[in-house]
C-alpha cells in the first residue's frame, strides 16, 4: 500500500490463534512480574508459577503456542521488571528455552506421552539444569557453585510436580483432556 | 498420570539422591601447602609428612607446623598474630598470611581452588 507521503504502510492481521497466545502471555507475565515481587526463601529459588501458562498452552493449543507464551514472558516481564540484558534476564532465557526444547522432545514421545505432571517436571528440571550451567560458564565459574545444584534441583522437581498438579486440576477445570491434542504442532 | 510421567518421575527422585552424593560429600581435604616468602618464593610441601618449616621475612622468622595433614603457623614476629591466630589449616583453598613478616600459607587440594571470589 502507498499512501501520499510514499511512505508504504504495512498491515497486520491479527489470527484467532495470535490472540490466543497473546493472552496466554499477558497471564503468564502477570504471574512472573507478582511472583518476582514475592519474598524467596533463597535467592534464585522460585516456585515459576508462570510455567503452569506455558504448560496449559502446550497442552491445549500445542508447541508453538508454549514456545511463544515463554518466550513472550522472559522478555516483556524482563523488560518491565527491569532486567532486560541484564545477568538475571541471561539465566532465565537460557531456562526458559532449554525447557521449551526438553518439552519439544517430550512432544516426540509415542503413546500416550506425558502428562502434565510429567511435563512441568521436565520443564522445570531442565530450565534449573539449563541456569546453573550458564551461571557457572559465564557468571560464576567456581566450582563451590556444584554444592547448590543439589538444593536447587531438590527445589526444581518440588515446584515441578507442584506446578504440574496445578495444571492438571486446571485442565479438569476446563474439562479437557489432559493429553496435547495434536503436540506437533 | 501416564506411565511417561511416572518415569519422569522416578527418574528425578534417583536422580536427586545421587546429586546429593557426589556433589555434597566430597573430601575437601587439601595435599599440600604453598608457602610464599617475602622474596617471592614458593615453597611447596606435603601435607602427608609432618615437619616444621623455618621461613625468613623482614621481621624475622616465622615457623610454619604440618602435622596429621593439617598446618599452621606456630609463631611469627608480628604484633597482630593474626596468622597464628587462623589456627590449623586443612581443606583445599584454606589460606592464612602473616602480613607484617610477608609470609602467605595455602592449602592446596587436588586442583587448584579459590581461597575467595566477588562478584
Amino acid at each position: 500500500m502507498q499512501d501520499d507521503t510514499g511512505l508504504r504502510t504495512l498491515t497486520f492481521t491479527a489470527t484467532r490463534e495470535d490472540y490466543r497466545i497473546a493472552w496466554l502471555a499477558a497471564l503468564a507475565i502477570t504471574i512472573h512480574i507478582a511472583e518476582s515481587m514475592l519474598p524467596s526463601p533463597l535467592p534464585r529459588i522460585k516456585p515459576g508459577l508462570a510455567n503452569v501458562v506455558t504448560i496449559a498452552a502446550l497442552l491445549l493449543y500445542g508447541w508453538r503456542a508454549a514456545l511463544w507464551v515463554s518466550l513472550l514472558r522472559v522478555l516483556v516481564g524482563s523488560i518491565l521488571i527491569g532486567t532486560f540484558l541484564t545477568p538475571t534476564f541471561v539465566l532465565s532465557l537460557a531456562g526458559a528455552v532449554a525447557a521449551i526444547a526438553v518439552i519439544g522432545l517430550g512432544c516426540l514421545l509415542p503413546g500416550r506421552g506425558l502428562g502434565p505432571i510429567g511435563y512441568s517436571l521436565l520443564a522445570s528440571m531442565a530450565h534449573i539444569a539449563a541456569q546453573f550451567y550458564v551461571a557457572y560458564r559465564l557468571f560464576i565459574p567456581h566450582d563451590a557453585l556444584f554444592g547448590l545444584l543439589p538444593v536447587l534441583m531438590t527445589a526444581a522437581v518440588c515446584f515441578g510436580v507442584a506446578s504440574g498438579l496445578l495444571v492438571q486440576a486446571m485442565m479438569k477445570h476446563l474439562n479437557r483432556d489432559a493429553s496435547p491434542s495434536d503436540p506437533a504442532t | 498420570m501416564t506411565r511417561a510421567d511416572y518415569l519422569v518421575l522416578a527418574g528425578a527422585l534417583l536422580l536427586l539422591p545421587w546429586l546429593y552424593a557426589s556433589f555434597w560429600h566430597r573430601g575437601g581435604a587439601g595435599e599440600e601447602v604453598r608457602i610464599v616468602g617475602s622474596d617471592g618464593k614458593e615453597t611447596i610441601a606435603s601435607l602427608s609428612e609432618d615437619r616444621e618449616l623455618r621461613v625468613q621475612g623482614p621481621l624475622g622468622t616465622s615457623v610454619i607446623e604440618i602435622r596429621d595433614g593439617k598446618a599452621r603457623f606456630v609463631s611469627s614476629p608480628c604484633h597482630g598474630q593474626h596468622c597464628v591466630h587462623a589456627g590449623w589449616l586443612h581443606l583445599g583453598g584454606e589460606f592464612t598470611a602473616c602480613l607484617p613478616n610477608r609470609i602467605s600459607l595455602a592449602v592446596v587440594g587436588r586442583e587448584l581452588r579459590y581461597d575467595t571470589i566477588n562478584f
